[in-house]
């Protein structure tokens, strides 16, 4: 159910140009992602991970292109990669990969590669960072597949990544 | 920390120093040393820190905050590289970690292959290019300041965490890489119309040969990986800072001194380019015997190239001249003596 969500956050943020679309998204796939790796990281861990994507989803909130721009005209191909994505993403966890939780192996290769993706297609800045977010959420997860407990400062780390990226000061482009 | 890396970190810190003194005087020292010193702290961390996990998370903050220095190309154009660069290492990563059949782990290499070359922006990932763009804000830092260290962090992770079969993949894949930057790089060197382009791929071709000698497996390859690299940060780097400087004169030359800075550029004796095409000669010699001669002819490739950017500097006079000199003189002493370099880094 968490990894679904994952998924579905992960897949929003894709489908998504305003704002609170994309705060939606981040807010979804962050607390799906908290919940993935709790069992594994401990709650610390997970609480760390959800406040960062949080304050991250909450920043989006008030910054970027004004309303929802969930599945804007001519996004037809950014959904058709988000159910490719998707669905195999779910035949590498379930079907070629084993070991420790297929829902951490689903989550993160969704959430990684959707938000890669994502950063892809996008010229807005508030797009390019909330991926850059989901992204480091992702990067952070993936401690949880390594051996031995994960240590707790790849969540602190990312989490403070994913709250401080979008306050950065962003310029214009100017002519040479 | 790897030796190796600490080593590429002394040299960047160089580096720095060298940006910071021989800036023209109009330039601002208090922001290149805040550029400077915030890229150094971050490389250092990407080869302090003791899980790949964080040093991805570095590099992701690190592409963030250097696209956020105002410049020419767009925001989004600069994040792009380093954000494909991280969500394919990390995919990379994820692939080592979780068990399944063996295909996996060349996959895994695959992935940490194309994630090294997106994030320091070889080909096929070849960052975009502004040639009026100042140096901060331009592709140049992830090639020539960031780069080292990362792909040195990148082989020596990826050398843990691939098994025998994949490794050997990971080693081909870097070679094949490699021969394709210098090919193309060298050729677009000689051949672009752009002076600065010119410089950029300069960077590129160089690079080819790194990737060569940390895919060759036997220890003459990482050897000359290092001195390659020390040619690109002690060498065409400063270089490059000081051809970009303004100076009332633009026009080309041809007397020794372009001569000698073409030879320098172009890896003859006694600089230390000519001591790492040495080492990846007889590597590769001692591996694939074809492989040398491929190397061989590419490296006759840096010739035209490199004496176009020999004449492109004029005459430096004052400060700029200095800088050359200094340059010219580390980069002999290195090549004629390359060991210390070498037992530094445990290579």
């Amino acid at each position: 159910m968490a990894a679904f969500a994952a998924w579905l956050g992960a897949s929003t943020v894709v489908l998504a140009d305003g704002r609170r679309g994309l705060a939606l998204g981040l807010a979804l796939a962050t607390t799906a992602l908290a919940a993935i790796v709790w069992p594994e990281a401990g709650p610390a861990a997970a609480a760390v991970l959800g406040l960062g994507g949080l304050a991250a989803a909450a920043r989006r909130l008030v910054v970027g292109t004004a309303g929802w721009g969930i599945m804007p005209p001519g996004s037809t191909p950014r959904f058709i990669l988000c159910i490719g994505g998707g669905l195999l993403a779910l035949w590498i966890a379930l079907g070629v990969t084993s070991g420790h939780s297929s829902a951490l192996r689903f989550a993160v290769l969704t959430v990684a590669g959707l938000s890669g993706a994502r950063a892809l297609s996008s010229e807005e800045p508030a797009v390019l960072l909330t991926a850059v977010v989901l992204l480091a959420l992702a990067v952070s997860a993936a401690g949880g597949l390594a051996e031995g407990s994960p240590a707790i400062w790849t969540y602190l780390l990312a989490a403070a990544l994913a709250a401080g990226v979008g306050w950065l000061p962003l310029s214009r482009p100017r002519a040479a | 920390m790897l030796p190796e890396a600490a080593v590429l970190l002394v040299l960047v810190a160089a580096a720095v120093l060298f940006a910071l003194v021989f800036a023209p005087a109009t330039a601002s020292r208090r922001g290149l040393l805040v550029q400077g010193g915030a890229g150094l702290a971050a490389t250092a961390a990407i080869a302090a820190v003791p899980a790949f996990d964080l040093a991805l998370l570095i590099i992701l903050a690190l592409g963030a905050v250097h696209a956020a220095i105002p410049g020419v190309r767009p925001f989004a154009v600069r994040l792009r590289a380093p954000v494909l660069a991280v969500a394919v290492l990390a995919l990379g990563l994820m692939l080592v970690r979780v068990e399944g059949p063996d295909v996996l782990e060349r996959f895994a290499a695959v992935g940490l292959v194309a994630g090294m070359a997106a994030a320091v922006g070889l080909l096929p990932y070849i960052h975009p290019f502004a040639p009026d763009e100042a140096v901060a804000s331009s592709p140049l830092p992830w090639i020539a300041f960031v780069g080292p260290v990362l792909a040195a962090v990148v082989v020596s992770r990826a050398e843990v965490l691939l098994s025998v079969d994949a490794g050997q993949a990971f080693a081909a894949m870097l070679i094949g890489l490699g021969v394709v930057n210098m090919a193309w790089g060298s050729i677009a060197t000689w051949l672009t119309d752009d002076t600065a382009a010119a410089w950029r791929y300069s960077f590129l071709a160089d690079w080819g040969l790194v990737l060569c000698g940390f895919g060759l497996t036997l220890a003459d390859g990482p050897r000359a990986a290092l001195l390659v690299l020390f040619g690109i940060v002690a060498g065409r780097l400063p270089l490059y800072l000081v051809w970009r400087e303004p100076r009332a004169e633009q026009a080309t030359r041809e007397g020794p001194f372009n001569l000698l800075v073409a030879a320098l550029l172009a890896g003859s004796a006694p600089f230390v380019g000519f001591a790492a095409r040495v080492l990846l000669l007889r590597g590769a010699t001692q591996l694939f015997w074809p492989l040398a001669l491929v190397l061989a002819l590419g490296m006759l490739l840096w010739l035209p190239g490199s004496l176009r950017l020999g004449r492109s500097m004029g005459i430096p006079r004052g400060r700029r001249a200095l800088g050359v000199a200094l340059v010219v003189a580390v980069n002999v002493a290195v090549g004629l003596y390359p060991l210390p370099l070498l037992q530094a880094a445990h290579l």
